[in-house]
């Protein structure tokens, strides 16, 4: 696996997946800068962020994924090379080291806008200590949607030598994931569409809020962690990999 | 000699039309067998039922001695080099680049890449991507590519499809030495009877699916002396072609 690893890095040089990767992960970081939040809010805002989180991810991290698996498998169908890498390896290998390579980035960008948003906490003054486990378990509630958005992505750009599918259905997939953030009573039929997890797994809430006063008898608080529907996604994970690989394995190329 | 590849009852049907019907196919060791048909004759995807690229609806395929299956499938592919269609490259990297990528996935040494880089005439190309290859030099990538294991099988379908006159006679006599330089097998197909006429030993016509002729060039030249090949070939394939 090493071998085709070395083998995906070599394939992307002089395509600058990684730096279109940060590029949108600096738009989203840009959204996120705490110049953009209000005096009241900020005193509070490490755990405002976690709130208004999971909303831009919903947002950028669908985008990402659409980007990289596209810019990855996207030289495989140029060239015709998925014909050739056919005949010289498993296809379920090829279809891991893809994906591991893809997952690689994708992680990074997460963890990057992680880290920003925690060194944006210490330079704009959040006020009191980081919530360091609550950061953890956002980290753990943001990589694992993004995962299994990725794998879809990731199988309908392998799969689809015409990349608009993949584009598409990941475009949808996001509107109908940020729609479905302003519909919490679906919640069944919400942690069943991975794009709307982001929101499904927000373990924060807001409370106090008024038109009138905004945030300034607001504050948030950890609501119930939604273990459940993380335990779904993970098995959501798991069955689009496993369906994912096999059609690939069955693709006639 | 013994046989290289060989098939039986090879049958390929979508949506239950056979596009490949009951093919026996039989090429021997050492020999440029020249895959024949018209456009449309079934001859690529038998190729590619060859390579597991398509899966056969029914038939078996026998490869090096070996029955092609699921477990033996990787093992049997990796002593086939296949150029498929149009070659196959990442025109965003050069050409010795590409081969480094193949050379690993095949866990092929790296001087493998000079050596066939030589072979197609291709060495003196560093540093130029390949997206600003011509036609000719793509494919004469895609055939490096295909070698750069040293395989025992080559195959190659419509190797001269796009090149030039000149070419197509490089690529011919690129082909033609094979067998007795690398002691490769070389099934190449095309639907120009006068490539294969000048290149392959033995011959196998294909029209709409169905094995028409298998055996020797010279065979295939007997079977009415009065008549041209291009005649014999239309006769067998039922179909009036410009050849």
């Amino acid at each position: 696996m090493i071998k085709l690893l070395k083998c995906e890095f070599m394939k992307t040089r002089r395509r600058y997946v990684l730096l279109s990767a940060l590029a949108v992960t600096a738009v989203m970081l840009c959204w996120i800068y705490p110049d953009n939040y209000k005096e009241d809010f900020l005193r509070m805002a490490w755990m405002g962020s976690l709130y208004e989180l999971p909303l831009v991810n919903s947002i950028f991290m669908p985008l990402l994924s659409v980007i990289v698996a596209s810019r990855l498998c996207d030289i495989e169908h140029k060239g015709n090379m998925l014909r050739q890498l056919a005949v010289s390896e498993d296809r379920g290998r090829i279809y891991d080291a893809k994906l591991i390579y893809g997952l690689m980035i994708m992680t990074f960008c997460v963890l990057i806008s992680w880290t920003m948003t925690i060194a944006f906490g210490y330079h704009a003054d959040f006020g009191g200590a980081v919530p360091i486990k609550l950061y953890i378990l956002y980290l753990l509630f943001t990589l694992t949607p993004t995962a299994a958005v990725y794998i879809f992505q990731h199988t309908a750009s392998l799969c689809f030598r015409n990349q608009a599918v993949a584009f598409f259905s990941g475009v949808i997939g996001t509107f109908f994931g940020v729609c479905s953030m302003f519909l919490p009573q679906l919640s069944t039929l919400r942690s069943l569409f991975i794009w709307s997890c982001y929101g499904v797994l927000d373990f924060v809430g807001l409370f106090g809020w008024s038109k009138e006063n905004r945030y300034k008898f607001a504050h948030f608080e950890v609501m119930g962690i939604d273990w459940k529907s993380f335990a779904i996604l993970v098995l959501i994970c798991i069955a689009l990999y496993i369906a994912g690989r096999e059609f690939f394995k069955r693709k006639e190329l | 000699m013994n046989d290289i590849v060989k098939t039986k009852g090879l049958t390929k049907s979508y949506r239950g039309v056979s596009v490949v019907n009951n093919v026996d196919m039989r090429v021997k060791e050492g020999r440029i067998y020249g895959f024949l048909g018209p456009n449309g004759a079934g001859k690529t995807t038998t190729l590619k039922m060859l390579l597991s690229l398509v899966r056969p609806t029914k038939g078996d395929i026998e490869i090096m001695g070996q029955p092609m299956s699921e477990t033996t499938r990787i093992n049997i592919l990796r002593d086939i080099g296949s150029l498929i269609e149009s070659p196959s490259y990442y025109g965003h990297l050069t050409g010795a680049e590409n081969l480094r990528i193949l050379a690993a996935v095949l866990d092929v040494p790296e001087i493998n890449i000079e050596k066939v880089l030589q072979i197609v005439r291709l060495d003196k190309q560093h540093g130029k991507k390949v997206s600003a290859y011509s036609l000719g030099m793509k494919q004469r990538l895609g055939l490096a590519g295909a070698m750069l294991a040293f395989p025992k099988l080559l195959i190659l379908d419509e190797p001269t499809n796009g090149l030039d006159p000149a070419g197509i006679q490089e690529m011919r006599e690129l082909i033609k030495s094979f067998p007795t330089q690398y002691g490769m097998t070389v099934i190449v197909s095309s639907h120009l009877l006068s490539e294969i006429d000048r290149m392959a030993e033995d011959v196998g016509v294909i029209a709409n699916g169905r094995m028409m002729y298998q055996g020797s060039l010279e065979g295939l030249h007997g079977i009415d002396k009065t008549k041209s090949l291009e005649e014999i070939f239309i006769d067998l394939t039922g179909r009036e072609h410009s050849l």
